[in-house]
Formats: structure tokens, C-alpha cells, sequence
């Protein structure tokens, strides 16, 4: 799932245009016909009640967009599940009433914080970041709306999903999932560093 | 007393009307609630703790409590009619059924006078949030008790509908000649005896794990919460979908003067659309991690076609009509255009890469109100408009009708249409508070809610005004076409006084109309 941003813009735009295009025509032929179709004087309704070949050709064209639209979800799907990058950034994620903790593995950072002090972490851009997202109590969704992703944390599960960040800066990222009382106020941030300034940055979180 | 204990369809379906209009209002009355807290950035007038019950109730209330009962009892007081039957079939257990979900609705309320208030944990009530632990307290109970028995009375109502349909058809009423809301009835029913029990179980097993636990544990626990909810879960919005398109048809069919179009196509595409209702709620799992994605997505994005098709039928009963627009085909349209925007933010949805961004969030609270409010409720308002007459035996005011209309498609879209710029652009539902970038478009939707305040206190003044000051409708105001029409406003107690006319079709007036014309045309005598 290298680049869910770009591919997410491409599948969005197509789904959206199509959307509008069907939107446009649809509410144009209900505007034609209301128009074109009022009572008047002299104007007798017309008896056909039927026009099955042209249901049947209806339903094959919206089958065929379905199709289209099917067919590139599902490419597009196949590579968020293919999170197997080597040499990844790994980092565990404990989310938990109401706040979130981030691990590094192997480096012993460890960043926590709730919805008093929200928790900051940081990525390096550009390379591959794999999640493996978890809750200590109820569900939780860790959600980076400049990703245009987010996934759920679920106790006694662990969900992988690989992330890449582009340019740097931060991110805001909050909790999408109903958990309680303080859910408004379950946020983190991300900090997307270069290089060097991530290996700063774990040195002085060891 | 007498009243309270009538069984007839079209008193217990009064009934109906009255309780889920109260129930509309109540739950309409937290919507107005949470919107003003949303107006501004920050808390001003509600806490968290109260917050999370108003969206609760809302929400449980306008499905569980409002359009749900609203749609079954259309169902119940139209299906027997339009069949030509004299009583609903089993009239004790449709009047249990209302009992029932009275009394769910009133328990589920009066979580309020409790010490921690009502239920606070949204109207799906998730594994582990909502078990002891997570949501101790009488009113998260209350909350359960009070779903399992409105759910269950639904499903009483949606059976004895199920069983008139099935049993009670008068002579010439082939399953081929009933009307377009009646076979949008029998789609209903078959969702709900298909899909409301499991419901019914999962809340009692909610409550077994509330109080003795060991129900939903592990790490499977919340997942099959989910599974067994949403089993329910999504039959149930097409549920809240199905009887108003039916009503928009008949609307849609008597204003264009036309028989509907494509009526065997519909039959099609509505049990199409009901075998896939069933094979769809893990749509709303995906980001669980848990549901095959792949197939979900597929069976939802197939939901197009029989939606299609539906659309296509509408339209094509306008084409080479002569359309009058009264205020039940102006609420008809409304549905037609606004729905629309539902159900092609409900493709974007079923493509799980693109619900990972949105769902969860204000962009499917505005694809949802869309469908529900902006389609089912302006759907219910064309039939309410179109069967009011037939129902009490008054018209409604026809420029006051129109009014309120306009006031509630200017309301609804100023609400909603905002909602999917703040979901993009990172507003989560659910929360009280929000980011100060946020505000501009959170105050439109806001004054949105109250511009469709003002729609809905005109449309009860319409129904109050009209019912103090009665223009007789008489029989069949609106030259309709179904048999609904060719008795009394209000029908009498046995529903026909004088022999139904022969059934030819699903638009039997209508063949009647037909035939006397081409009687008159030819010139001919007409057989005594």
C-alpha cells in the first residue's frame, strides 16, 4: 500500500464524476419530463406501460459501470492488503480510553499521550511505515484524514496496515469510532520528518 | 377504552401514526438540540455525557421508534385496501405488535429519569463499549429492553401485512396485479421476518451479557456483535426505503395520469434488491479488518442496478404523462431528486479504499440523511399528502402543503449537503466538539436544522388546520388508480360497501376509467 494518497485521489475522482454524470443526466430527464410532460388542455396521457428491452438495456449499462467501478476498488484494495514492505518503519499502536500510545520496536521510543495532552509520534517521509494497531478496551479507529485512511482498533486484535507519508510537516489524527465519554478528544499527531531529523527525533525519545 | 382496544387495521394503523409522529418530534427535538451545540467550535450549551445520549436517542428514535413503525404502518392501513381485503389477516397481533412498540419506545425514553440518563452508545450499541463495564447503568439497559421489544413489535406488525398480502387477496388479485406499494410492502415484510429476529436475539443477548456475562468476550466477541447487528442493520434501511418509493410510485403514477411504467420489471428488481439486502452488512465492517472486503463491496455495488432500474421506472411512468403538480407529486419529486444524491454517495461508500477515508465520519451521517431524510421522509410526506384524503376524509391545504415542501428541500439540503465537505475534510461523527477551521460549515448546517424546523411545524399545522376545517375530499380526489380509492374517505369499518370492480391489473380504477373511454369513443352501449 505504498501510495494509498495517490491511488485514493484517482478511485475517488472516478467514482465521483461518474457520480455526477449519472446525478446530471438522471435529474435532467426528470426536468424533461416535468416540462415537456404537464397537463394541458387536449394533452392525452400515453398508454405504454412497458419497454422491456430497454430495462434489460439499462440494468447491462449499469452493470458494465459497476464493473469498471468493482474492478478498480479491487485492484486498489489488493494493494492496502498487501502489507509485506521489507525494511519498513514498524510501529505498534495501543489505543485506549481515551488516548493513544505509540511503540517503536526494537528502539525503545515509546510516545503516550490522552485527550489532556495529545500524543505526538514521528515517521520518516517517503519510506514505508507499518502499523499494527490494537485496543486495551474498547474499539477505537485510528484515523489520519491526510491519509484518506483509517482502520479500527479492536481488543485482542491486531490490524497491519502499511502507510506512506509524503511531505513534511504534521498530520492530525483523531479516533473516528464511538468509545465514550471524552471520544471528541482522542487526537494525535504525526510528525513527517526527513531522515536525519527522525533519527534526532527517536534519540531524544529513547 | 373502546378506542385503545379496536382491532381494526386501519385504527391500530391510526395509532401507529400518532406514536411514531410523537417519537418524530421528540427525536427531531435532540437533532435541534445537538445542532445548536454544533453551531460553534467548543461546548456551550451540553456536555460530552449529554451529548452522547442526545445522538443516541436521535438516531435509535428515528429508526427503531419513527420511520421504521412509519413505514409498516403505511403498510397496515394501505395493504388490506389496496388488496381489497376487508381486515388485515391476524388484527389482534398487529394491535399486540403497536402495544409492543409503544411500549419499547416509552421504555427506551424513560432511560432520561434515570441516575446516568439514557443510552449513550449510539444506535448500534458496539461490543465492548456497550457491555457493563464500558456502560454501566439502568439507562444503557432500558436502552436494550426498549429496542429488543419495538423491534419485535415491528416484526408483528411487518407479519400480519406478510400474511394479508399472501392470504387475504380479493378474486382477480394475482400476485401479478397487486399494486406498486403493495409489492413494495411484501419486499418490506420478507426483510423483516428475515432479518428482525436476529436482531430481537442479539439485544437479548446483549442483556445476558450486560448482567451475567460471558456472551461477546475474546477477540471475536465484538465482531460477532457486529455481524449479528448489522445482519439486521442493513435490511432494516431498505426497510425504511421500500414503502416509500412504493408510495412515490402510486404519487408518481395518479399525477402523471399514467400507469406505472415497467410494473413487472419493478417486481424484478425489488426482490433482487431484497436478496442482496440480506448479503451486504459487512459494508459496514470494513474497516474492521475482520469481513472479506472484496465481497461485500461487490454485493453492494450491485445494489445499483435494481436501484437503477427503480429510477428508470419512475422516470419512464413521467415520460408521456400529463403531469399535475400537486403537493403529494412535488414531494414525490423531492424523494426522486434527493435520493438520488444517497444513493450515488452509497456507491462511493461500498468501495472499501474510499470508505477507509469516510466512513465514521460526517460524510456518511450526510449519505445516510440524505437517503433517510432527504429520500424516506419526503417519501412518507408524498404518501401522507396523497393518502391524508383518503385516510380522514379532508384535502389538505394545497398552498400551505407546497410551502412547507420548498421550506424542507431548502432545509434539508442546507443541513446535509455541507456534512460531506466537514466528513472529508476531517470532522468525525459523534463528538461535540470540533476543529475552529470547522465552524463556517457546521453553522450552515446548523441554520439548515432550523429552516427544517419551521418545514415541519408547517406541515403539522397543514394536518391540524385541515382536520379542524374540513374540505370534503370525497371518494377519489385525485382520479387515482388503485382500490383504495374506490371506496369511502374514510373507508368503512369493513373497508368496501358496494362489489369491488373487476381486477384486470396492478391499477384496476384505472382500467376502468380506460375502458369507459374507449366505450365512448366507439360509441358503443355500455352492457348493463
Amino acid at each position: 500500500m505504498a501510495s494509498t494518497r495517490n491511488d485514493f485521489a484517482s478511485v475517488w475522482s472516478l467514482y465521483l464524476w461518474i457520480g455526477i454524470a449519472v446525478a446530471v443526466l438522471v435529474l435532467a430527464a426528470v426536468l424533461f419530463a416535468v416540462v415537456r410532460y404537464r397537463a394541458r388542455p387536449g394533452r392525452a396521457p400515453s398508454r405504454r406501460a412497458e419497454a422491456n428491452l430497454l430495462e434489460v438495456g439499462v440494468a447491462i449499462v449499469i452493470l458494465a459501470i459497476v464493473a469498471l467501478l468493482v474492478f478498480r476498488t479491487f485492484h486498489t484494495e489488493a494493494k492496502e492488503d498487501d502489507s509485506s514492505a521489507a525494511g519498513a518503519v514498524r510501529i505498534r499502536v495501543d489505543a485506549f480510553q481515551w488516548g493513544w500510545k505509540f511503540t517503536y520496536p526494537g528502539q525503545g521510543v515509546t510516545v503516550i499521550g490522552n485527550s489532556d495532552r495529545e500524543p505526538n509520534f514521528a515517521v520518516p517521509a517517503g519510506r514505508t511505515v507499518s502499523f499494527a494497531l490494537t485496543s486495551s478496551d474498547v474499539i477505537h479507529a485510528m484515523w489520519i484524514p491526510g491519509q484518506k485512511f483509517k482502520k479500527d482498533a479492536i481488543p485482542g486484535r491486531v490490524n497491519h496496515f502499511d502507510m506512506e507519508f509524503g511531505g513534511r510537516g504534521r498530520e492530525q489524527g483523531l479516533c473516528s469510532e464511538f468509545c465514550g465519554l471524552r471520544h471528541s478528544n482522542m487526537r494525535f499527531g504525526v510528525w513527517v520528518l526527513s531522515d536525519a531529523s527522525y533519527e534526532r527525533w527517536l534519540a531524544a525519545h529513547r | 377504552m373502546s378506542r385503545l382496544a379496536a382491532t381494526d387495521h386501519k385504527q391500530t394503523a391510526a395509532k401507529i401514526a400518532v406514536a411514531s409522529i410523537f417519537f418524530f418530534l421528540l427525536s427531531g427535538l435532540l437533532a435541534l438540540t445537538m445542532r445548536a451545540e454544533l453551531a460553534q467550535p467548543g461546548l456551550q450549551f451540553v456536555s460530552d455525557h449529554t451529548y452522547d445520549e442526545l445522538f443516541t436517542m436521535h438516531g435509535s428514535g428515528m429508526i427503531y421508534l419513527f420511520l421504521t413503525p412509519a413505514a409498516l404502518g403505511l403498510g397496515l392501513y394501505l395493504v388490506p385496501l389496496q388488496v381489497g381485503a376487508s381486515q388485515i389477516a391476524a388484527p389482534r397481533l398487529a394491535l399486540f405488535g403497536f402495544w409492543l412498540y409503544l411500549c419499547g419506545g416509552l421504555t427506551m425514553y424513560s432511560g432520561f429519569l434515570t441516575n446516568n440518563g439514557a443510552g449513550d452508545d449510539t444506535w448500534t450499541a458496539t461490543i465492548p463499549l456497550s457491555n457493563s463495564t464500558g456502560t454501566p447503568g439502568m439507562g444503557m439497559d432500558l436502552w436494550v429492553i426498549g429496542v429488543a421489544l419495538a423491534v419485535f413489535g415491528s416484526l408483528l406488525i411487518a407479519i400480519t401485512i406478510l400474511l394479508t398480502i399472501l392470504r387475504h387477496r380479493a378474486p382477480g388479485m394475482t400476485m401479478l396485479r397487486l399494486p406498486v406499494f403493495s409489492w413494495t410492502m411484501l419486499a418490506t415484510t420478507f426483510m423483516v421476518v428475515g432479518s428482525f429476529p436476529v436482531l430481537v436475539v442479539a439485544m437479548g443477548l446483549l442483556l445476558a451479557e450486560r448482567h451475567l456475562g460471558g456472551v461477546f468476550t475474546g477477540s471475536t466477541g465484538s465482531i460477532v456483535y457486529q455481524h449479528l447487528f448489522w445482519f439486521y442493520g442493513h435490511p432494516v434501511v431498505y426497510v425504511m426505503f421500500f414503502p416509500f418509493v412504493g408510495a412515490v410510485g402510486e404519487a408518481v403514477a395518479t399525477f402523471s395520469r399514467k400507469r406505472f411504467f415497467g410494473y413487472r420489471a419493478l417486481v424484478v428488481s425489488l426482490l433482487f434488491f431484497t436478496a442482496l439486502s440480506m448479503a451486504v452488512w459487512g459494508h459496514h465492517m470494513f474497516i474492521t479488518g475482520a469481513v472479506k472486503n472484496q465481497y461485500y463491496s461487490l454485493t453492494s455495488s450491485l445494489l445499483a442496478v435494481p436501484a437503477g432500474i427503480e429510477y428508470l421506472d419512475l422516470i419512464g411512468t413521467m415520460i408521456g404523462g400529463a403531469i399535475v403538480l400537486r403537493a403529494p407529486m412535488l414531494f414525490a419529486l423531492g424523494f426522486i431528486a434527493q435520493f438520488l444524491i444517497g444513493v450515488l454517495t452509497g456507491i462511493i461508500v461500498a468501495s472499501p479504499p474510499l470508505d477507509d477515508h469516510v466512513t465514521g465520519t460526517y460524510f456518511i451521517v450526510a449519505h445516510f440523511h440524505y437517503t433517510l431524510f432527504a429520500g424516506s421522509l419526503f417519501g412518507l410526506l408524498a404518501g401522507v399528502h396523497y393518502w391524508f384524503p383518503k385516510a380522514t376524509g379532508a384535502m389538505l391545504r394545497e398552498r400551505l402543503a407546497k410551502a412547507s415542501f420548498w421550506v424542507l428541500v431548502l432545509g434539508a439540503n442546507l443541513t446535509f449537503f455541507p456534512m460531506f465537505f466537514l466528513g472529508y475534510d476531517g470532522m468525525p461523527r459523534r463528538v461535540a466538539d470540533y476543529e475552529p477551521r470547522l465552524g463556517d460549515l457546521n453553522l450552515l448546517s446548523s441554520i439548515g436544522a432550523g429552516v427544517i424546523a419551521i418545514g415541519v411545524l408547517m406541515v403539522l399545522a397543514n394536518l391540524v388546520v385541515s382536520l379542524r376545517r374540513r374540505e370534503p375530499a370525497g371518494d377519489d380526489p385525485w382520479g387515482a388508480q388503485t382500490l383504495e380509492w374506490w371506496t369511502s374517505s374514510p373507508p368503512p369499518e369493513h373497508n368496501f360497501e358496494r362489489p369491488l370492480p373487476q381486477i384486470t391489473s396492478h391499477a384496476p380504477l384505472l382500467d376502468l376509467r380506460e375502458h369507459e373511454e374507449e366505450v365512448r369513443e366507439r360509441r358503443v352501449e355500455v352492457p348493463a
